[in-house]
């Protein structure tokens, strides 16, 4: 990953942003909607049995959903619709590689993605005058330490995308199978921590939404999860890489 | 200078390059000939490395392209196909990203944009995205993203596909600026003879995947036959006496009752027509034909074909 390369996603997402002011406002009300219809619809539900706990786990694991998919979307996203839309082959013509393109991207649509969903968050607390406390800095400090094990499977995905083409339906599947995801509980270590970004959610649920003390063998199994989906993807995504380019795959549709 | 040596490539056990060499130097125009599956896009696509060859290299200024993919600062390419541009993005804001992809910015970057999205006439739909543009105002962008930064080589996989003959116009006066200017040297696959035959310096021709010719279009001209004739008969001759009615370089197909060969100059068929006058055969068809440049490189791979 170059700065220049996250620089350069930054600018294509603000041209992108801009041009398509509608699309990116829509999008945005369309998420807050979601946001509050979920809140307004669990609310009577929780309420009834006195648990407001469960409101704020909801509106955390939504916000934690909301993340994930962007995340590991950043990169499927890419190989799958630039391919439809046909310029992958230029990207492929980065001289730092395409992964380290789509590391960039990724990083990019992350940071945009946590700014906006910030936003977000506060826009629904206010509405529906539900006040989480949130420690922003390390709300934001966990995540970014376990998105790459998202972005390490988003690259296992894409390998598989770029040779065999049509993997929108195991995309789609596992956008939904992320809402499992970031509601299991991945700590302490258990077989759940080695599914991707489950230790992460299951920390930045106990410190942010619980605020328990950061604990240093926690944080070290978020980080092993993460280097080990992220490196294991970066493999993964080498060896399609290698055979599409040895079928001249890259870029047919 | 980029030199590909010995490239080959077989797909499934069949041979797509075998051997293909030839090179291009900065400040060059050289046109890469084929017939569909002849092998042009897989050895322009290998040179982007976006396709494993089997054997051979690929060196720009003679270091292998393998070793390290920082050559492609020096590579632009416009692929086949409008598969070069974000059709979410104007054209300008294209040739803006990918010289970054590349690493290029700053003033000097933003002037040659400017320059070119002028010359190449896309300041009237300066606010249009590409996905709104027609097919040749595509083709302009995916130009000007490959120009942007000024690389030293520039790719062209069937640039005038889709173009009218305006555009193709401003496209030959670009190349040829550049070339001189600007010292890019410009590797060009084309159908579109006609549009090689006023920008290339040299031709490298392919067929099924093997080196056909490589040489200056003078030299290739003087190899390409310039006419054709075509006879049909009523009634079956003897074939074997055709062989010594015609002098010079000609190349003569025949069956019992039709004759076609190619043929440098018209006194090369004097005797043949005096022949027929001669023995009083009526032809039921005598045409002769001034080949095009296209049609005389098509009789070039029918004469390796046929050998």
């Amino acid at each position: 990953m170059n700065l220049h390369l996250f620089v350069n996603e930054m600018r294509l997402q603000w041209y992108e942003m801009r041009q398509y002011w509608f699309e990116t406002f829509s999008g945005l009300i369309f998420i807050t909607c979601l946001f509050l219809g979920l809140f307004y619809g669990i609310k009577g539900f929780a309420l009834e049995q006195g648990d407001g706990q469960s409101l704020d786990g909801l509106l955390f694991g939504f916000l934690l959903w909301t993340f994930a998919s962007g995340a590991y979307g950043s990169v499927t996203k890419s190989v799958i619709e630039d391919t439809q839309k046909g310029y992958i082959e230029q990207l492929f013509l980065c001289p730092n590689g395409f992964i380290s393109l789509m590391l960039s991207r990724s990083l990019s649509e992350s940071f945009v993605g946590l700014v906006l969903l910030t936003a977000i968050a506060y826009v629904v607390m206010a509405i529906t005058g539900n006040w989480l406390d949130i420690n922003l800095a390390y709300f934001y400090g966990i995540l970014l330490l376990s998105a790459p094990s998202l972005v390490g499977f988003g690259l296992m995905i894409s390998g598989l995308a770029l040779l065999f083409k049509r993997v929108e339906t195991i995309g789609a599947f596992l956008t939904l199978g992320l809402m499992g995801l970031v509601a299991l509980d991945g700590l302490p270590l258990n077989v759940f921590s080695f599914l991707p970004f489950v230790p992460g959610a299951s920390l930045a649920r106990d410190i942010v939404l619980e605020q328990s003390p950061l604990r240093l063998d926690h944080l070290m199994i978020v980080i092993a999860n993460s280097f080990v989906y992220l490196v294991g993807g970066i493999f993964v995504f080498r060896a399609f890489e290698k055979q599409a380019k040895k079928r001249n795959l890259i870029g047919q549709y | 200078m980029l030199a590909v040596k010995d490239l080959c490539k077989s797909y499934a056990g069949e041979s797509a390059l075998s051997n293909v060499s030839f090179s291009l130097n900065r400040g060059e125009v050289v046109a890469l000939l084929g017939a569909n599956g002849s092998g042009k896009t897989t050895t322009v696509q290998s040179i982007c490395r976006l396709i494993e060859w089997d054997q051979g290299d690929i060196t720009i200024d003679n270091v292998d392209t393998r070793t390290s993919s920082t050559f492609l600062k020096q590579i632009g390419a416009v692929l086949g196909g409008c598969r070069n541009t974000n059709w979410r993005l104007t054209a300008k804001q294209n040739a803006d990203y990918f010289a970054r992809l590349r690493g290029f910015s700053g003033t000097s970057i933003q002037q040659n944009i400017e320059q070119l999205h002028s010359a190449l006439g896309l300041d009237e739909h300066a606010k249009k995205e590409v996905m709104k543009l027609s097919t040749g105002n595509k083709q302009k962008a995916a130009l000007l993203s490959a120009l942007s930064y000024s690389p030293d080589f520039v790719l062209l996989d069937e640039p005038t596909l889709g173009l009218d003959f305006n555009t193709v116009n401003d496209l030959q006066l670009i190349i040829k600026e550049r070339a001189q200017t600007a010292e890019q040297g410009f590797l060009v696959t084309s159908h579109d003879l006609g549009f090689i035959d006023k920008i290339c310096d040299r031709v490298v021709v392919l067929d099924h995947g093997q080196l056909l010719f490589e040489g200056s279009l003078d030299t290739l001209k003087a190899r390409l036959f310039k006419y054709e004739l075509n006879i049909e008969l009523n009634q079956p001759i003897d074939v074997s006496i055709l062989n010594d009615l015609w002098a010079g370089r000609f190349d003569l197909q025949t069956d019992q009752q039709t004759i076609k060969v190619n043929y440098e100059s018209p006194e090369q068929s004097l005797k043949m027509l005096h022949y027929l006058h001669e023995k009083n055969i009526q032809p039921l068809l005598l045409q002769i034909e001034s080949l095009s440049m296209e049609k005389a490189y098509q009789t070039l791979v029918q004469q390796k074909d046929s050998k």
